[in-house]
């Protein structure tokens, strides 16, 4: 398409390919199950790919996302041509290694060196080639003490690494890669990524499958969002995948969504009832302290919105996120602070809210009552975070706990590293 | 003929695999690499027990007529039942990298192939023992009756492991398939012993001309009939270019059905 218009060479031209896979209910491997039980194969027709047309230039870089069997990996597949489409065709122009599966033919009783030639060798590389590569292959593993052991001897880690450093040097014209750029320990990792940008520096063509839009956007030069197996947005990484990500980001919200409408469908059919066991469970969940056992309080509705009142779910770093809480106090309280501990899903406690350290007015209270907590700049990185509420007593005693009682997750292109984003410059002397 | 390019292209492949097959048939046990001479010969001894103590078959040394008959079937008979878990015992690279599919059965066949060369060392070494003697004039045949027989293993190994994808019970069927196609097959006995109105379906089994061309150079000492040898190798032939066809067919859906 675009190589087309600049006249540039062609290394992988995809055109209206079809894929579908048949999807037996109960598939029968043996020629007794296939004569004696033709009633039983029944299938449905599945679509996996419905139609992609792209091109990928010479030694340009592209990645390939979409949520799981969005038909990116089946593609890669076709690619590999380790199957067939059922309509349209691909052509490659040069030779294809995958990077899909590490260790292919490794033998455990053989020396390392011999499984570089025997994996070498199952890439198509002749042993002229092997014997050249043998050096530089050897030397990227890291392994030069082991290499005359049998591979059974090997940890995992040096296994992998030696699978790895094979795959990579194997020099082909197109290299497909997925996902499988988390082998070894960090520092293997970036050499590996060192190298793959060197491989790409070379005029190798890459096409890279991975969940990871980071990394795309850290190798590829454009990226293909692959949605029901059509191509939904083409171009550069940044564009793509920021629509990708908010798609992916609404995705979820509709999915939360729903589940709570349908909790809050359930709560409303036998309000009373459910709320009595609510009152209960509150009380039950108290008695390792044993006294509050008098002054229950009931949650009666906790609800996330952000800045323009929208029922929200999934925010954004940056966004307003608002924690409405309505209470219901059956007994008068007096004399307490609340507590709102902000934990991440992992148990790990980011931060906490408390009306006596922040000095918010706790009037005494009957019956329901309305608070609400505002973040103006929610600065967390991605993750499920969720609040826990405690009404304490001045003295330190607990009147109320009620961990979880609203989950949000953050979603955010970059997982970012550390708990929160601090707002931040760099300045040069 | 883009296929013969293609498998040139990964002849290496080919290699490494029929390397790292007999390698690791001798690797790891002491006894390993010489149970490759101790089958046949343990066989060999039972069938000589059996046929020329207890059925006797009134076959002068018996024990020769059997081995030389004996090492070629046995690589066939491997091929045929072996054969069929080519591809499916190496599902994870079918599955995951491409290469040309006809390398598997391919690299199967001339290890076992290679195993029956080494057996014939221990051929000549019983024809020698013999008192035979070994007949050069024969012999320069044999190279001839070895290819009849490995283009023949070589189809069949195509079509049973290709076959054996689809149909996975395929394997146990043909532990019986090849026991009767054993009997059946001039091997324990020789064709003048058979019914003189059954010899002709003889001749339907492709094995029966390679036997007989077999134990023509090595148990007779003389060349065998060329219009035997010229027609298995022409059966052989056929058999490869048809299994072929058809392992070219079902590997498109491989990966889907593994």
């Amino acid at each position: 398409m675009e190589g087309c218009k600049t006249g540039d060479e062609i290394a992988i031209q995809v055109q209206d390919v079809k894929k579908s896979f048949r999807l037996y209910y109960d598939k029968g491997h043996t020629i007794k199950d296939k004569a004696l039980h033709r009633g039983r194969r029944q299938y449905h027709v599945s679509e996996i790919l419905k139609g992609i047309s792209f091109a990928v230039k010479k030694g340009e870089a592209l990645g390939l996302v979409g949520h799981n069997g969005c038909g990116k990996s089946t593609l890669l597949k076709l690619l590999t041509r380790i199957m067939y489409p059922d309509g349209g065709s691909i052509v490659l122009n040069g030779r294809v290694s995958s990077l899909l599966e590490l260790g292919a033919g490794f033998h455990p009783d053989m020396s390392g060196r011999e499984n570089i030639y025997i994996n070498a060798s199952i890439f198509g590389l002749g042993r002229k080639e092997i014997d050249q590569r043998i050096g530089r292959i050897i030397e990227f593993s890291e392994l030069e003490e082991f290499i005359d052991n049998p591979v059974r001897t090997y940890s995992s880690g040096m296994y992998m690494r030696l699978a790895f450093s094979v795959a990579i040097n194997v020099n082909a014209d197109i290299l497909l890669i997925d996902e499988i750029l988390a082998v070894g320990d960090v520092n293997f990792q970036a050499k590996c990524f060192r190298r793959l940008m060197e491989i790409k520096g070379a005029g190798t063509t890459i096409v890279l499958v991975s969940h990871s839009t980071a990394q795309i956007e850290r190798i590829c030069d454009r990226s293909i969002w692959i949605q029901d197996g059509l191509v939904k947005k083409e171009g550069s990484p940044a564009d793509v995948h920021r629509e990708y990500l908010d798609y992916m980001a609404r995705q979820r919200e509709d999915a939360m969504g729903a589940a709570q409408a349908e909790t809050a469908r359930d709560t409303g059919k036998d309000a009373s009832r459910e709320k009595q066991a609510c009152h209960m469970h509150m009380r039950k969940s108290i008695p390792q302290d044993g006294q509050e056992k008098n002054h229950p309080v009931e949650i009666v509705s906790a609800v996330l919105k952000d800045a323009d009142d929208k029922k929200r779910v999934v925010f954004r770093l940056g966004e307003t996120v608002r924690l409405e809480l309505e209470l219901n106090a059956l007994a008068r309280m007096e004399e307490y602070l609340i507590e709102i501990n902000l934990v991440r899903a992992d148990g790990l406690f980011c931060a906490g809210c408390s009306t006596a350290e922040d000095g918010a007015a706790c009037s005494a209270w009957l019956g329901r009552k309305r608070l609400e907590l505002c973040f103006s700049r929610m600065e967390l990185l991605a993750g499920n975070y969720h609040f826990d509420l405690h009404i304490a007593k001045a003295d330190g005693g607990t009147f109320f706990f009620g961990g979880n009682i609203a989950a949000f997750e953050v979603a955010q292109r970059e997982p970012g590293r550390g708990i929160v984003h601090l707002n931040h410059s760099w300045i040069w002397e | 003929m883009r296929l013969a390019k293609e498998l040139w292209e990964y002849r290496e492949m080919v290699i490494s695999l029929v390397k790292r097959d007999l390698k690791s048939r001798y690797k790891g046990s002491v006894l390993g690499f010489f149970w490759m001479f101790l089958n046949p010969l343990l066989q060999l001894a039972v069938y000589t027990v059996v046929f020329s103590t207890i059925l006797r078959a009134g076959i002068e040394q018996f024990y020769l007529f059997l081995f030389v008959a004996l090492v070629p079937w046995i690589f066939f008979n491997t091929c045929l039942s072996a054969g069929t878990t080519v591809i499916f015992s190496q599902q994870d690279m079918v599955k995951k990298i491409y290469f040309p599919r006809e390398a598997l059965p391919l690299s199967f066949t001339i290890s076992q192939f290679i195993n029956m060369l080494l057996s014939f060392a221990v051929i000549f070494l019983v024809v020698l023992l013999s008192g035979r003697g070994l007949h050069l004039r024969a012999l320069a045949f044999l190279p001839l009756v070895m290819a009849a027989e490995f283009l023949l293993a070589l189809g069949t190994v195509y079509f049973v492991s290709a076959l054996n994808v689809y149909f996975r019970d395929l394997e146990h069927i043909l532990g019986i398939v090849s026991m009767a196609w054993m009997y059946l097959t001039p091997v324990l006995y020789s064709l003048d012993m058979v019914p003189q109105q059954y010899v002709g379906l003889f001749y339907f089994n492709p094995m029966t001309a390679v036997i007989i061309s077999y134990r023509k150079i090595l148990y007779d000492g003389v060349p065998p009939h060329m219009d035997t040898l010229l027609g298995s190798l022409a059966v052989g032939a056929a058999v490869l270019l048809a299994g072929q066809a058809v392992f070219g067919r079902l590997q498109r859906h491989f990966a889907e059905e593994l």
